[in-house]
């Protein structure tokens, strides 16, 4: 029988720790475990024994921590070796012991590096140290992956696509939740069974953290989620301290009776993790063996997912934001073209604000490279931002970069009923997971009729289950046309909606505010058409959350059809608001407000100095830069602090945004372009985006190269034109090696841009020996050096 | 829920014995609430025998070249590895708000500053408890004087951090989360002659930050 046939036929039972026990056989602390396939293989053996003595089916062989950072080639151990002992060692065992029923795991655990943006670990490169190793296990002959003891998805993924993409093994994955219930990066019961499932994975489960009484609440919400099998390997306990060693202390048979209370609520697979013995293992199974063992029951829930949390479809109408989408937009095209992220960012700020659920990312223009640019912002975004997104593009190859960098499971659009698109899709959906939106359309274009968009919509889902998609994968679009040039449109897809619902059992969504185009007042048209589509059962909708109107109508038809228990989300979103005093008249003056920093106020201030006829050049020669001067002083006198240097810095930059959209095209006089960058290997960047602001109030261009920047990136950008200046940072002693190496290549490939550098671990002496131009003690004194080196 | 002291947030913002006022300081108070919110601190610790040697100190199985950690171990019968975390999500924290909301972000950083530190201090104050009649000496971290960065791997491998609480380092030896600590502390039987961690240790006299 092989290990897929077990797992859905009968229940099974893993092993369970292994570093206690091999402590106790002499491993010492420092020394990695791994290392005994080759130097103490007949100690693994006897643990291996040990555990199918007690009846476990699942044996992992020893090669949790094994990869290619901690066995690095050129090293004293070859992974090689190591991965093929570990596996050899687990089947030895199982053929020694006779046992037909029992089935190697190559045990897969975490890298010990933190994933980009976090850390510095890239995500292909973790797909790389875990292809590795799978590729040796699975040519040692294991019979299963089981990657284990996750807390980051995105590790998970990484992992996961390394075991689909190097062998043909089952896949099973246990992540750990921490006594909050969630992944120690952040993650949910339910964002964590979206991805897995997502990625197709053939068991999930959870291991490690807690003992099995902490588990329940997680095992039932589990439960609740996924269709797959559910493996279950606890702790014997949360540790304690005893005598300054760390001990579990749930017994075998306290142990037995919490995992025989796990299996009664449907648990497939047993067994244990840390502090979990022998012993452990054939209580449990003594207590498990006879209960009766049932399948996974399917689970019609549709979920995407981002790194935190998950977002289910179906349960009440999502809400879906699309203003990251540069169509029609001059500012956003702008800010692509600049790979401005920032600006990117706080259009998705602003809309998570405004109470959107799910955020739609589209970056298509012409002349990009668009797969690069939406794998770029999809990270931006994914790195800060936990809402799920939806990927919209119309390029596959876009589509796939990005569906393979996202953490979580995304929503995607779209396909439609073309073949040719549905060839291009759903393989991704299959490897990668998502849920796709299918617009009603195909090679004969947009069904006039609302049979003839069902009939669409049906051809994509049985299409979908062809490549092994379930139907609650995909939500279906009817389109919404405009009802200025088709008086019958709206009708048509409202009855659509109903029916796609109604007679397909699928969910629906639309861009709402197709249906006004052409119309006054469109907003008034489209919360009307929302509301009624609504009411005929749609699942999503794509809109922009910053109309009040719109939410507002989202908000009461969830309050008024019961989806919104004590109406808490409409009193959340409202209560307090009539109550609200009136915002005060802008009493305070433009300089005021960018002394005191306050944005709004200063932002408001210009737009009423400008429609009261200053000349946008003025405000900022006579108002702006003498109010930022005032508090630049007080900063350098010691007499007012960062904060508040910075809060007046910001107030300045949302009124220098106002005065500059009144230039009608013209810019802001630069003053020179100045390039930034944290250096390579320091990850520490907020004094770099200090100086950012500043340098950019006193209007210099900043070209921002982020951190942990090579140098030669550092030196291409200063070669360019009209570059008189870098500025770099670091905070730590070993980042400033990698700060003097920057420098040393700048003067040799271009000695006429001055270099000046800031950071915690700086000094006036230190800068000379670097050989920097200018040591700035603070952001202030940055902008002096930056004024000093464009005035010659 | 272990706070953030709101003097050491003011400190590690260049304030000088004097109070913020108005929008500064409700930025400040609500800051700090939002980095206490977002923070899941983790702490782990194991103790090694000591022995002390010309070039450095030995703890377990380890030989740490550092005199200048092996001066600080000095009269110490054992010595505890020490880390602890703020979590990731700080760090996503500040992240936003450096996307354009500096302020807030030098905010949120001095917040978490002071929050680590606090949070170290009420660790050691637990593990002080596990060692009655014993004194610890205070935290010496990797980067003090000769005690060199590059120990971060290693000291976190022995913790087993990565997997307990989420703590890594990069491949340039920062800690990622970046609110973090890593430091050996000493257990001794006797309490120390002032023996000083932190800004005391560290060379840059001039320091804004230097208490």
């Amino acid at each position: 029988m092989t290990f897929l046939d077990a797992l859905h036929s009968r229940r099974l039972f893993c092993d369970g720790g292994t570093g206690t026990l091999l402590q106790a056989r002499g491993l010492k602390g420092g020394e990695l475990p791994e290392t005994w396939n080759l130097l103490r293989p007949e100690e693994i053996t006897a643990v291996h024994t040990a555990y199918l003595e007690a009846g476990s089916n699942i044996l992992c062989a020893n090669t949790f921590g094994a990869n290619g950072l901690k066995f690095p080639a050129g090293g004293p151990f070859s992974l090689e070796e190591i991965v093929t002992a570990g596996v050899t060692l687990a089947r030895d065992a199982r053929a020694v012991s006779g046992r037909e029923d029992v089935y190697i795991a190559l045990d897969l655990g975490p890298t010990g590096k933190l994933l980009k943006p976090m850390g510095d670990l890239d995500f292909e490169e973790a797909v790389a140290l875990y292809a590795q190793v799978v590729r040796i296990g699975a040519a040692a002959g294991a019979d299963l992956v089981l990657i284990e003891t996750m807390s980051d998805s995105y590790e998970a993924k990484a992992a996961v696509l390394a075991a689909k993409e190097s062998c043909d093994l089952p896949v099973v994955v246990t992540t750990v939740y921490g006594e909050n219930g969630k992944l120690l990066t952040g993650g949910t019961p339910a964002s964590t069974v979206a991805l897995l499932e997502g990625l197709g994975v053939d068991a999930l489960g959870v291991n490690c953290g807690l003992g099995p009484a902490q588990m329940a609440p997680i095992v039932e919400e589990l439960l609740s989620l996924t269709s797959l099998p559910l493996v279950v390997n606890p702790n014997a306990g949360l540790p304690r301290q005893e005598d300054g060693k760390t001990v579990f202390t749930v017994s075998p048979a306290e142990f037995a009776v919490h995992m025989e209370y796990l299996a009664g609520l449907g648990v497939q697979v047993l067994g244990g993790c840390c502090g979990t013995t022998p012993e452990h293992i054939k209580a449990l199974i003594t207590a498990c063996k006879d209960l009766p063992w049932a399948p996974p029951a399917p689970k019609d829930r549709t979920l995407v997912s981002s790194y935190a949390q998950a977002v289910e479809i179906g349960p009440r109408p999502v809400v879906i934001g699309e203003r990251i989408n540069p169509t029609g937009k001059k500012r956003f095209q702008q800010a692509l073209r600049d790979h401005d992220l920032e600006y990117v960012l706080g259009q998705a700020f602003a809309q998570e604000e405004a109470g959107a659920q799910i955020l739609d990312v589209n970056v298509g223009l012409p002349d990009i490279d668009e797969p690069a640019l939406l794998v770029e912002v999809t990270e931006a975004l994914q790195g800060v931002l936990p809402l799920p997104l939806q990927l919209d593009t119309s390029d596959p190859a876009a589509m796939e970069r990005a569906m393979r960098r996202y953490n979580g499971k995304p929503m995607l659009n779209s396909v439609s009923g073309k073949e040719e698109s549905m060839a291009a899709i759903f393989p991704l959906v299959k490897k990668y997971g998502g849920v796709v939106v299918g617009l009603a359309l195909d090679e004969t274009g947009i069904p006039p009729t609302a049979e003839g968009r069902l009939a669409v919509a049906r051809k994509i889902v049985e299409t979908a289950a062809r490549y092994g998609i379930p139907k609650k994968e995909i939500v279906i679009d009817p389109l919404t046309l405009t009802i200025s040039s088709e008086p019958e449109a709206a009708l048509v897809t409202l009855e659509a909606v109903e029916r796609i619902g109604q007679e397909l059992g699928v969910a629906t969504i639309l861009g709402v505010s197709n249906v006004s185009f052409g119309l006054p007042q469109r907003e008034t048209v489209n919360t009307a058409f929302f509301t009624m589509a609504l009411q005929r059962g749609l699942s999503c909708a794509i809109l922009n959350p910053n109309s009040g109107a719109m939410m507002g109508a989202w908000r009461a038809f969830c309050a008024l059809t019961g989806r919104d228990p004590q109406c808490a989300g409409y009193i959340a979103a409202y209560s307090g608001q009539a109550a609200q005093a009136p915002a005060p008249a802008a009493v305070l003056s433009l300089g005021d407000c960018v002394l005191r920093g306050i944005r709004e106020g200063a932002a408001q201030a210009a737009r009423d100095q400008l429609a009261a006829g200053a000349a946008p050049l003025e405000l900022v020669d006579r108002v702006l830069i003498p109010a930022l001067d005032q508090v630049g002083q007080g900063f350098e006198k010691g007499t007012l602090f960062l904060p508040q240097l910075l809060m007046s810095a910001e107030a300045a930059k949302a009124a220098f945004e106002v005065v500059q959209s009144a230039m009608a095209g013209e810019d802001r006089p630069s003053q020179g372009k100045v390039v930034l960058a944290t250096v390579q290997g320091d990850i520490h960047d907020i004094g770099k985006n200090i100086v950012k602001v500043l340098l950019e109030n006193y209007s210099f261009e900043v070209i921002d190269l982020g951190k942990d920047v090579p140098p030669q990136r550092v030196v291409e950008a200063a070669c360019q034109p009209g570059v008189a200046l870098v500025g770099l940072s670091a905070l730590m002693t070993t980042t400033v090696v990698s700060m003097e190496e920057t420098i040393r290549r700048l003067r040799a490939a271009c000695p006429q841009v001055k270099v000046v550098v800031g950071g915690a671990v700086l000094t006036q002496e230190y800068a000379d020996q670097i050989g920097a131009h200018c040591y700035a003690k603070d952001a202030m004194a940055t902008v002096r050096f930056a004024k000093e080196v464009y005035k010659q | 829920m272990i706070h953030a002291p709101r003097q050491e947030v003011l400190r590690y913002l260049g304030y000088r014995g004097m109070e913020p006022e108005g929008q500064v300081a409700a930025l400040i108070d609500a800051r700090t609430a939002a980095v206490e919110g977002a923070a899941v601190p983790r702490w782990t610790a194991l103790e090694l025998p000591l022995a002390l040697s010309q070039t450095g100190a030995v703890l377990g199985t380890w030989e740490i070249q550092s005199q200048k950690l092996a001066t600080h171990l000095e009269g110490c019968t054992s010595a505890l590895l020490f880390a602890a975390t703020l979590g990731v999500e700080v760090d996503r924290l500040i992240a936003r708000s450096a996307a354009g909301r500096v302020a807030q972000a030098a905010v949120d950083q001095a917040a978490a500053a002071a929050l680590i530190e606090a949070v170290c201090d009420d660790a050691c104050h637990q593990l002080a408890g596990r060692y009655p009649g014993q004194y610890l000496r205070p935290r010496f971290s990797p980067g003090y004087g000769d005690f060199p960065l590059s120990a971060q791997p290693e000291l976190l491998a022995r913790l087993d951090a990565p997997r307990k609480i989420g703590l890594t380092a990069t491949s340039a030896h920062l800690l990622a989360p970046v609110k973090s600590v890593t430091a050996v502390i000493g257990v001794a039987p006797t309490p120390g002659k002032c023996h000083a961690g932190g800004c005391a240790t560290c060379s840059k006299e001039n320091c804004t930050f230097r208490r």
